[in-house]
């Protein structure tokens, strides 16, 4: 089995999501609060995830298979942001306020 | 099957595993359901995946397509459901 330059080209880009992934799911688990963690999960999450279907697209043979990768990543692209936006909407209208620096102990500001 | 897609496969279980400790412990309800989120975003590339390893990509891209149709309007019944109904406090 011989590997080809789009085949190398996929496995860089499924790397490349796979580090998005990464540093979403770190962002969702470290950063302060609920609106910091949804800015985490809404932009490396779509980035991640588009990347990942690109770099598997490349490496199919079909044009069948590639077209409907296509529809998976545009279909990934419209919903998540999509649902992101109305969780975020969702918490506001509940009530969570966002999350400010904590003041320092005697600080004159 | 590649042993670069096993990798991969691993790391991506590695991530989903780690996002399900918001939906346990996440102090409001709206962490929770972030890291639901989360899970759902990562199952269709994991399907995907799976379909490219096992060599049955044309299976797994509907199931992945129909699998991301169901989770996106669930979660977007979900935050209709919660939404203005409080749940902001911390509740462990």
């Amino acid at each position: 089995m011989t590997r080809t330059l789009l085949d190398v080209a996929g496995d860089a880009l499924l790397l490349a999501g796979l580090l998005f992934i990464l540093a979403g799911a770190v962002g969702v688990l470290r950063l302060p609060d609920f609106y910091t963690r949804l800015h985490a999960l809404g932009s490396c999450d779509t980035l991640g995830v588009g990347l990942m279907v690109v770099g598997l697209a490349v490496q199919q043979e079909t044009p069948q298979l590639v077209l409907k990768m296509l529809l998976v990543l545009v279909f990934v692209g419209l919903a998540n942001p999509t649902a992101i936006h109305a969780l975020g909407r969702a918490a506001q209208k509940s009530g969570l306020d966002p999350w400010r620096r904590p003041e320092r102990e005697g600080g004159g500001a | 099957m590649r042993p670069f897609l096993v990798v991969i496969l691993a790391a991506l279980a590695l991530a989903t595993t780690l996002s399900l400790y918001r939906v346990l412990h996440g102090p409001t309800l709206f962490d929770r359901l972030t890291g639901i989120g989360l899970l759902g975003t990562k199952t269709i590339v994991l399907l995907l995946l799976m379909g490219a390893s096992t060599g049955h990509l044309d299976v797994f891209l509907d199931i992945a397509l129909s699998y991301g149709l169901i989770s996106f309007l669930g979660f977007l019944a979900l935050a209709k459901y919660f939404e203005g109904r409080g749940g902001g406090e911390e509740r462990r």
